[in-house]
């Protein structure tokens, strides 16, 4: 009996050891892991060959991760020595990785000559508690789009929004359309009307009588039938291209989403009428992050180097138009001149970074239970208040 | 109810006939509805579904297929080739550790008697409660212990090992239901306890383990999140993986989703097509008789 | 089985004693191996530790002195107070006074040394948080340590250093001695017989707790005596004779068991116990502390929140119970319902219209929720389409009411899960004798009467397993909750799965997310220690 077990135990360890590939190839390289698809990762993919194509004997070797996957999966993975050396993600998860010591700070080798390479407002949300945790490759955040057969001048106030809405409604179509429900979607209003999530000092203070009016006013657009109710992002693409919207606030992977023919275009968010102050989005930097037990530490940060250098910033913001961190690249004509890619960069100057501390984590899923409470019809003083408590005592 | 009424021996009456065709209709309708919104999908063009609720696509194109088969990894390798190969190499690997196991374990908790078979027994069934996604992080510890992270067999035998409770259930209640004599005419010809079970049992439990095939490989083929957590390489991942990544962070592919859903789906209706015989008798004739 | 009968006399013979007693030896001091290696590894880790992070905090607070390291270090220096960059201040100077050498050199910048990195980045370390040592959290086993430097105002003392060698060697000399020793007391004690036998026994394996008594202190010790004696007393009164004959008597079936037994306890029974250990630790950080039930506690009382709180576990478990009798009883009725109609014999299409009907099964369930959930759309989404189509008003807001969007979870589940009870009730109306069916018409039952006294009894043992089977898997049936209704709205249609996979993933609560598993799991097996014996009694007659 027991022998018979041990040879079972042992044709398993020898099937195990049979098996090709069980330990990672990556003797002197450097693996990346990104979630990145269709332009963005061809633009990578360039980078990527380049790289090797310089340094045979430090290899780059690109990994993607399906984005549902790849939180869970770099939390167990660096901590047993299986992550990646790099890997590029938004900034707004670095407190909780900084927290778990799974991420490496690199302002050791940043001087100011290389941090200038980068707009500030790409740069500075990847700094957090007195260190720089990666190199910012662009930014993302909401913007107005909108479709130039419906809409013969964007509103530059939310009261000229509003004054769209009864042409709109009589066409039988939402004047505006976005994800109404999320705090990511709101943000725009709730920071146009001076709300926040957290003060300065970084406590939560998200109960404001500014923050209320935003909920308020996200409220009335819905009420006044500017807006569908409950629209999810997918939601918002569809009825953007079907023409039953004539605008949307979304985010530069909006543009893969717009159906061919649609004749659309993009614009900066309108000013908040009530406090004539613009309507700022959330700002998500998406950075090159290093692991904190990545193996080749120098080479791993000189790859994040070509990765964010000037050079390549051009080829993804030409290739994916990828909205780059670089000031270099806005002086070619081409990328400067770009409207996609001017808007969202004048867009970035009127954002706020996501909150990175960890608590942020805790706030989301109350907040959009909050927004939905309102729209239908809740105090959005109460609601605001129920998300500071829960998010303060925990669920 | 009249219409429903088991098989009696006369043919009910016209408007009992007609009742009955008109509700299986209406159920095959209801069920083939959603199928045909992904078909619809797959086959039209754009990323995003359209507002309507005809299941006739607008525009015919094959690009999302075609993306879905031109999808090419960092060294140009055609992945979608690359994955449902390894879906493939995977589901049948899990299929055969699985039947093989839960043959054997099967026909121990039937045809003997011995301390702990109860227990055995309510093991088999009560591991399955415990949330699968609450041990996804120590399997990732287990598998990284044992060298197995990132290779086709750790992930087979976490498939497997998901399998064999239901597996060894189903055909538990099989081997119950087959008749005992003949494997005591075989014992008296003076074959073994293993002669007997594989010449004698295993081609009597045929349908039985058709389904318990049926059930591991599906297991295996549709699983993404173990195979999206453990693989480290590209090249490695499976189908359902490959499906996962068209749904972004932002933004999602529907198109190249209902595709990979469509092409995910057909070997399996394929298999259910082919088994759908045994499938029937499989999964019941243990628990009537037993 | 008759061997049992036999063992009896042979036990009293003088030979198979001797054997019994090396057999019951070799168990014992197999368990207290494992228990007496587990004690040494935590022994030696914790010296390692402690050992190295104290060279490496020596040489920091000789350097801080001024003085060379005590012993060897990779790196060693004084570090200057950081100038933050005026424009980045997360951009900070620092120069590095390397013990011996002459001129200090700025730490830092594109091609620097990589241990300089180590030292700049200690340093960083230490003005958050103050003196420190410990290993670098990069797997390399360094080890660093840093204090403040008095001679250098705001300046820090750090020490990098590599471990001379390796943690103490696995004490194979002393364990193989041990053994010996206790195998020679054991045989003493066979040959002395009587109570001598079992106590030597016992002293024999219990050697090996001698050293962890110095290791790790009494614990591991008092548990290797406890095990011993346990195995001793078994032996002294046969019990361990049984268990080896019963061994040897069901050899073949363990044999046909033990593939799927070893797999299953390696790949299922170890991570479900650690699941289980975790529910009783707090998870902040990627660190782990024991909290004992409090877990279980937070949960069971609600967490200070109203029965009707979609946090409340109470209102969750309500929710998840109704879920999965809701779904159950449809997948069973329309299961059945339609099996029945398919058994008519003049149904033309049979296979067909059985083909179509399992289509559900066979298509991936996280592909089927995406499906129905853009179907619930309330924008013009497929199914207000169609409601408005039938005049039934098109436009409901699926998820902004409990109501409707527990329904629309329900319809969701109930198109995947319905083919399962319709297959398991099609293979059991198959089994019933026609005969049956022909004797009750001719006594003159009812359709109705034939349904009730004929089908139904010969449904029910079939759809017993199949209902206790359906309901775990309805009752953790995650994929349908989170995608189509997300718990929409407020929560409040999120089940126990759902809601231990938040506090795992959205809230990195681990122990928590632990805690709601085995929750779950012990709901799941009160139900079907209860759901098993109701079905046995009524499939028995």
């Amino acid at each position: 009996m027991i022998g018979r077990r041990l040879a079972l135990a042992a044709a398993l360890a020898a099937a195990a050891a049979a098996a090709p590939g069980c330990s990672p190839e990556r003797e002197g390289g450097v693996v990346l892991w990104h979630t990145y698809t269709n332009g963005e990762r061809a633009a990578l993919e360039q980078l990527a060959e380049e790289w090797n194509r310089d340094h045979p004997d430090r290899g780059l070797t690109l990994v993607a991760v399906p984005y549902d996957a790849f939180a869970d999966k770099l939390t167990s993975a660096i901590p047993n020595g299986n992550g990646p050396d790099l890997f590029i993600y938004a900034h707004d998860r670095i407190g909780a990785w900084v927290d778990a010591r799974l991420i490496e700070p690199v302002e050791f080798w940043v001087d100011d000559e290389l941090a200038d390479r980068f707009d500030r407002g790409a740069l500075l949300p990847l700094a957090y508690e007195g260190s720089l945790w990666g190199l910012p490759l662009g930014t993302k955040s909401l913007a107005l789009f909108y479709r130039t057969d419906l809409v013969a001048t964007p509103p530059r106030t939310t009261d000229e929004l509003l004054a769209l809405a009864p042409a709109a409604r009589a066409a039988d179509r939402y004047a505006l359309a976005y994800a109404n429900t999320e705090l990511y979607g709101h943000a725009p209003w709730l920071f146009g009307y001076g709300g926040a999530v957290f003060d300065d000092a970084g406590e939560l203070d998200l109960a404001t009588a500014e923050a209320a009016a935003a909920g308020a006013f996200a409220r009335t657009l819905v009420a006044d039938g500017v807006v569908p109710a409950d629209a999810s992002v997918q939601l918002v693409a569809t009825l953007f291209n079907e023409g039953k919207a004539a605008m949307a606030l979304s985010g530069p992977w909006f543009i893969g989403d717009i159906a061919d023919g649609v004749p659309w275009q993009v614009t900066t968010m309108p000013v908040v009428s009530a406090t004539g102050e613009v309507a700022a989005p959330f700002l998500s930097a998406e950075g090159v992050l290093m692991s904190a037990r990545a193996r080749d530490k120098e080479a791993a940060f000189a790859v994040m180097d070509h990765l964010t250098s000037d050079g390549a910033a051009i080829v993804r913001a030409r290739r994916a138009q990828q909205v780059v961190a670089n000031r270099a690249a806005y002086l070619e004509p081409d990328i400067g001149d770009d409207p996609v890619l001017s808007t969202f960069r004048a867009q970035s100057a009127h954002t706020v970074p996501m909150p990175a501390s960890p608590t942020m984590r805790a706030v989301w899923r109350p907040y959009m239970i909050a927004l939905q409470e309102i729209l239908r019809g809740a105090d959005p003083g109460d609601a605001l208040r129920g998300v500071e408590h829960e998010v303060r005592t925990g669920p | 109810m009249s219409a429903a009424s088991p098989a009696g021996t006369r043919r009910p009456s016209v408007l009992a006939q007609v009742a009955t065709y008109a509700a299986l209709l209406v159920v095959t309708m209801a069920v083939l509805y959603p199928v045909l919104l992904v078909c619809k999908k797959a086959f039209e063009p754009g990323r995003q579904f359209a507002l309507s609720a005809s299941p006739m696509p607008r525009d015919l194109t094959l690009d999302h297929f075609r993306d879905l088969a031109s999808a090419e990894g960092p060294h140009g390798e055609l992945l979608f080739l690359r994955h449902a190969l390894n879906s493939l190499v995977a589901a049948l690997a899990t299929t055969v550790v699985g039947v093989v196991l839960s043959c054997t374990a099967a026909y121990a908790l039937s045809r003997f008697r011995f301390p702990g078979r109860r227990a055995g027994l309510t093991t088999f069934l009560v591991v399955q409660m415990f949330p699968a996604s609450m041990l996804l992080l120590p399997l990732y510890v287990l598998l990284d212990r044992m060298g197995m992270l990132n290779s086709l067999v750790g992930l087979v035998l976490v498939y497997a090992t998901t399998a064999i409770p239901f597996c060894v259930w189903t055909l538990k209640g099989y081997f119950d239901s087959l008749p005992k004599e003949l494997e005591e005419a075989a014992r008296i010809d003076g074959a073994g306890p293993w002669r007997v079970f594989f010449t004698i049992m295993l081609p009597l439990a045929r349908p039985g383990i058709a389904v318990t095939a049926l059930f591991s490989f599906m297991t295996a083929w549709n699983e993404f999140i173990m195979a999206s957590t453990f693989m480290t390489d590209e090249t490695r991942y499976t189908l359902p993986v490959l499906l996962q990544s068209s749904v972004g962070q932002y933004s999602a592919d529907w198109g190249l989703f209902a595709a990979g859903a469509i092409v995910t789906s057909l070997p399996v209706m394929a298999l259910f097509y082919v088994l759908q015989r045994s499938l029937v008798g499989g999964l019941t004739s243990g628990s009537v008789k037993g | 089985m008759t061997r049992a009968d036999s063992i009896a006399p042979r036990a009293a013979t003088a030979a198979p004693r001797h054997r019994a007693q090396l057999r019951d030896w070799a168990v014992a001091t197999a368990l207290a191996l494992i228990v007496a290696s587990a004690a040494f590894f935590v022994h030696r880790n914790r010296e390692f530790r402690e050992r190295e992070e104290h060279r490496a905090h020596a040489a920091a607070v000789a350097v801080a002195r001024g003085e060379p390291p005590v012993s060897p270090v990779d790196a060693a220096g004084v570090v200057s107070p950081a100038t933050p960059s005026p424009r980045y201040p997360f951009l900070r100077q620092r120069t590095f006074q390397p013990v011996g050498e002459a001129a200090p050199r700025a730490l830092g910048g594109p091609c620097a040394p990589a241990l300089d990195k180590l030292v700049y980045d200690a340093a960083t370390r230490f003005d958050a948080t103050g003196p420190f040592k410990g290993f670098l959290p990069d797997g390399s086993g360094r080890v660093v340590a840093a204090v403040a430097a008095p001679g250098t105002p705001g300046g820090v003392a750090v020490a990098v250093s590599t471990p001379p060698s390796g943690p103490e060697p696995y004490p194979w000399l002393t364990f193989v001695g041990l053994i010996g020793l206790g195998g020679v007391i054991a045989a003493a004690g066979a040959l002395l017989g009587a109570w001598r036998r079992p106590t030597l026994l016992a002293l024999g394996a219990s050697g090996l707790a001698v050293p962890t008594l110095f290791w790790t202190g009494p614990w591991p010790a008092a548990i290797i005596v406890g095990l011993t004696t346990l195995v001793a007393t078994a032996s002294a009164r046969g019990a361990t004779d049984r268990w080896a004959e019963a061994l040897r008597a069901h050899r073949v079936a363990l044999a046909f068991l033990a593939p799927a037994a070893i797999a299953m306890a390696i790949l299922v029974a170890t991570p479900f116990i650690a699941g289980l250990v975790l529910g009783f630790y707090d998870h902040d950080a990627g660190s782990w502390t024991f909290v004992g039930l409090d877990n279980f506690g937070h949960i069971l009382s609600g967490g200070g929140k109203g029965f009707d709180d979609p946090g409340n576990f109470w209102f969750v478990l309500g929710v998840t119970v109704a879920w999965t009798a809701v779904n159950v009883v449809l997948h069973v009725a329309l299961g059945v319902a339609l099996a029945l109609l398919l058994r008519q014999p003049w149904l033309r299409g049979k296979g067909v219209f059985r083909m179509l009907l399992i289509l559900p099964w066979a298509i991936p369930n996280y592909i089927t929720a995406l499906i129905w959930k853009g179907m619930f759309q309330s924008q013009d989404g497929a199914i207000n389409s169609l409601l408005d189509y039938a005049g039934l008003g098109g436009d409901v807001s699926w998820f902004s009411s409990w109501s409707t969007a527990f329904t629309a979870n329900v319809v969701t589940n109930t198109w995947l899960g319905f083919p399962f009870m319709m297959v398991v009730a099609l293979g059991a109306l198959e089994s019933i004798p026609r005969d049956l069916y022909e004797a009750a018409e001719v006594d003159g039952a009812s359709p109705l009467q034939r349904f009730w006294h004929v089908t139904l009894p010969h449904l029910r043992p079939a759809l017993g397993p199949a209902v206790v089977l359906g309901s775990i898997w309805t009752f953790n049936m995650f994929n349908v909750i989170f995608l189509v209704s997300r718990g929409e709205p407020g929560g409040s249609t999120d089940i126990l799965v759902t809601q231990a996979y938040r506090w795992a993933f959205e809230r990195d609560e681990y122990g928590m997310a632990a805690a709601y598993a085995t929750l779950i799991f012990l709901i799941l097996l009160l139900w079907t220690v209860f759901g098993t014996k109701v079905t046995r009694k009524e499939g028995t007659p």
